[in-house]
């Protein structure tokens, strides 16, 4: 808890001081906020029912009463797409919480006590990150079966180690200076020393690379989505629309050219954010 | 003799029944340590400290001198059980207030930390971590040795930076980087104290600070030492501090103990080749100041692998010093190891035998 309310404060400190910001880095912030406002209230006012099939209306162009045109099934495109950002995000969010509470504690521990523990911990890693990551998620989202929550399982235990990795890291530099062992010294129980003393130290990089990194797993969310492998139909989901639009690509491009947008809008505002807040708090490893 | 004192019970300011008894049983007893680095698969150990033997009584306060080098940190760290994982203490026991301190489990070793024996660092940057409060950190340490609430904590920690002269209030809301270097070795001798440890090991306390501001902070040290009846290893290579300030002295060279004994006696005759010829390198600015001041010939760090440490670098070496000298008396309280002390009495020609 107490991570976490660094973590949000430390947040909420760097976007507080926004006249500071880069324009590229305020306009991926507006971006982001516009997104975030949208999924929170735009579900409230959708045109149509994103659900509903209507084969008369099927892949009609854009008009008053359907904003984006109709897909292959007459559903709203926009209707969907506002819903969808709903998966998409939150499956997002929800990853990126887990792989922050598996990868940190992990890290920590295994960089603080070191040892044949951090040898095994850091060889599972090396086997891991030896795969390209997105293969690797195809592979284990393909063994459990597709559904959403395969989906999370198989990105999260894709995405932990380069949290493990990088948390550890620093705690490898920072356990050998001496306040730690001034702590210790003073007769600090070694759980104080890792919750007191050595997370506060890590809460900057692994901010940056949570951001930097939740442009890359909506991406695989996305991709695992368009495969068939997360998101079923008739789930509204901007990787599994782009899967739909496919076959009418040639004739109707918007099918894929909507749902598109919104995913590299969503990503390239992540990135810009992650990219200034990674000059800002100047960790340069990453 | 154990069964006479009560260990579990801290000193108290009072005079106590027994007190007498407490006094010249010593609180920290070294014997016969030995501090080895592992040798990778077929190398050998290196012996880093080489059998050193140490006593310190309640209230005394010792100090360790020596160059860089000599093991006197490493005597230190194991005292805490802190040594690197690569190294070991191979030999010997250490007694602390009745306790064998090696291979104590780390949970007991954790109690004893802070609590018992109290460290002070040489750079006082790092004894505080940058980013908490001077206060919080105080209250922290207090209250993971002792079940206080956080109100009392609070108090007893401003009592105590008080104590060691600082603006209370202002320093206890600080961070650390916003103090000055003198004002934060302050703060880390309020830490150390506050428990009113039995031990404090000061290694190098005020290396890092001027001359001035090193010399008030460790006034404040004695007088706290003195009012509180715990036992300072001070650690230095500032001869002036230890021989001002200390009741006895052991000098060190290449992990072994060379002279040992009350201040006084060394300081007005030393024995041993090396803390003579340390004492005549210092500049006396009660006396005339030579033009150039005594060299202790060879380079610093020169150790030799069997036998007597210094004698390679020793002005009175002969072959007798390949084999390792024994600890021996020659006066009231004081030891030295080395064999030029006897040939000097039972052959006056010890020069001609001269072979380095």
């Amino acid at each position: 808890m107490r991570f976490f309310y660094a973590f949000f404060k430390k947040t909420y400190l760097t976007v507080m001081k926004m006249k500071n910001w880069s324009p590229a880095a305020l306009l991926g912030l507006i971006l982001l906020i516009t997104i975030v406002m949208i999924t929170a209230i735009g579900p409230f006012f959708l045109p149509n029912n994103p659900y509903m099939v209507n084969m008369a209306e099927r892949l009609s162009s854009p008009s008053l009463t359907y904003p984006f045109g109709t897909d292959h099934m007459g559903r709203c495109i926009f209707s969907r797409i506002v819903i969808g950002s709903q998966a998409t995000l939150g499956i997002t969010v929800l990853v990126i919480t887990t792989v922050i509470l598996i990868g940190i504690p992990i890290g920590l521990v295994s960089g603080y006590i070191g040892g044949r523990l951090d040898s095994i911990v850091m060889r599972m890693a090396d086997g891991l990150i030896a795969l390209p990551e997105f293969i690797l998620a195809i592979a284990i989202a393909g063994f459990l079966g597709p559904s959403l929550t395969n989906l999370m399982i198989s990105v999260v235990l894709v995405k932990w180690i380069s949290y493990t990795r990088v948390v550890r890291g620093i705690v490898l530099s920072e356990r050998e200076k001496e306040y730690v062992l001034a702590a210790r010294v003073g007769g600090c129980p070694t759980w104080k020393i890792i919750t007191r003393h050595l997370l506060p130290q890590i809460i900057s990089p692994v901010l940056v690379l949570a951001t930097l990194d939740v442009g890359k797993v909506i991406l695989i969310i996305s991709s695992l989505s368009f495969l068939g492998l997360g998101a079923q139909p008739p789930a509204p989901e901007w990787g599994a629309m782009l899967s739909d639009g496919r076959p009418y690509f040639q004739t109707i491009p918007e099918l894929m050219i909507y749902p598109g947008m919104a995913i590299i809008i969503v990503v390239l505002s992540c990135n810009l954010i992650g990219e200034s807040l990674r000059d800002k708090l100047d960790s340069k490893s990453i | 003799m154990t069964t006479l004192v009560d260990f579990s019970r801290k000193p108290t300011n009072e005079p106590v029944k027994g007190e007498f008894l407490l006094q010249s049983l010593p609180l920290l007893e070294i014997k016969n340590l030995s501090i080895s680095s592992f040798g990778t698969k077929k190398k050998e150990d290196i012996k880093l400290v080489k059998n050193i033997n140490l006593s310190i009584k309640p209230g005394e306060m010792l100090g360790l001198v020596g160059e860089s080098g000599s093991g006197k940190s490493l005597t230190a760290c194991a005292l805490l059980g802190l040594l690197p994982k690569s190294l070991k203490v191979t030999e010997g026991q250490i007694k602390f207030h009745g306790r064998e301190l090696i291979n104590l489990s780390e949970k007991d070793m954790r109690r004893l930390r802070g609590n018992e024996i109290a460290y002070i660092f040489q750079n006082y940057q790092g004894s505080f971590t940058p980013f908490i409060k001077i206060g919080k950190q105080l209250i922290e340490a207090l209250r993971s040795h002792q079940k206080i609430s956080k109100q009392d904590a609070k108090k007893k920690a401003l009592l105590w930076l008080e104590r060691v002269k600082l603006p209370a209030n202002q320093v206890f809301s600080s961070y650390p980087h916003q103090l000055s270097g003198g004002q934060l070795q302050r703060a880390a001798l309020a830490a150390a104290l506050m428990f009113q440890p039995l031990l404090i090991v000061a290694d190098e306390p005020t290396t890092a600070l001027d001359v001035l501001t090193s010399e008030t902070i460790l006034d404040l040290l004695v007088d706290l030492q003195k009012e509180y009846n715990c036992a300072v290893l001070l650690i230095s290579h500032n001869l002036n501090h230890v021989l001002k300030r200390t009741d006895s002295i052991a000098v060190m060279y290449g992990g072994q103990i060379v002279e040992k004994g009350l201040t006084n006696e060394i300081r007005k005759n030393p024995f041993h080749p090396y803390t003579k010829l340390l004492l005549q390198a210092r500049p006396v600015l009660s006396r005339v100041v030579p033009e150039k001041l005594v060299v202790i010939p060879g380079e610093p760090g020169l150790v030799a692998k069997e036998g007597c440490a210094f004698a390679h670098r020793c002005p009175k070496s002969f072959i007798k010093c390949s084999i390792l000298p024994k600890m021996k008396s020659v006066g009231d309280s004081h030891w030295i190891a080395c064999h030029a002390k006897d040939s000097e009495a039972d052959d006056t020609n010890a020069s001609s035998k001269k072979c380095f």
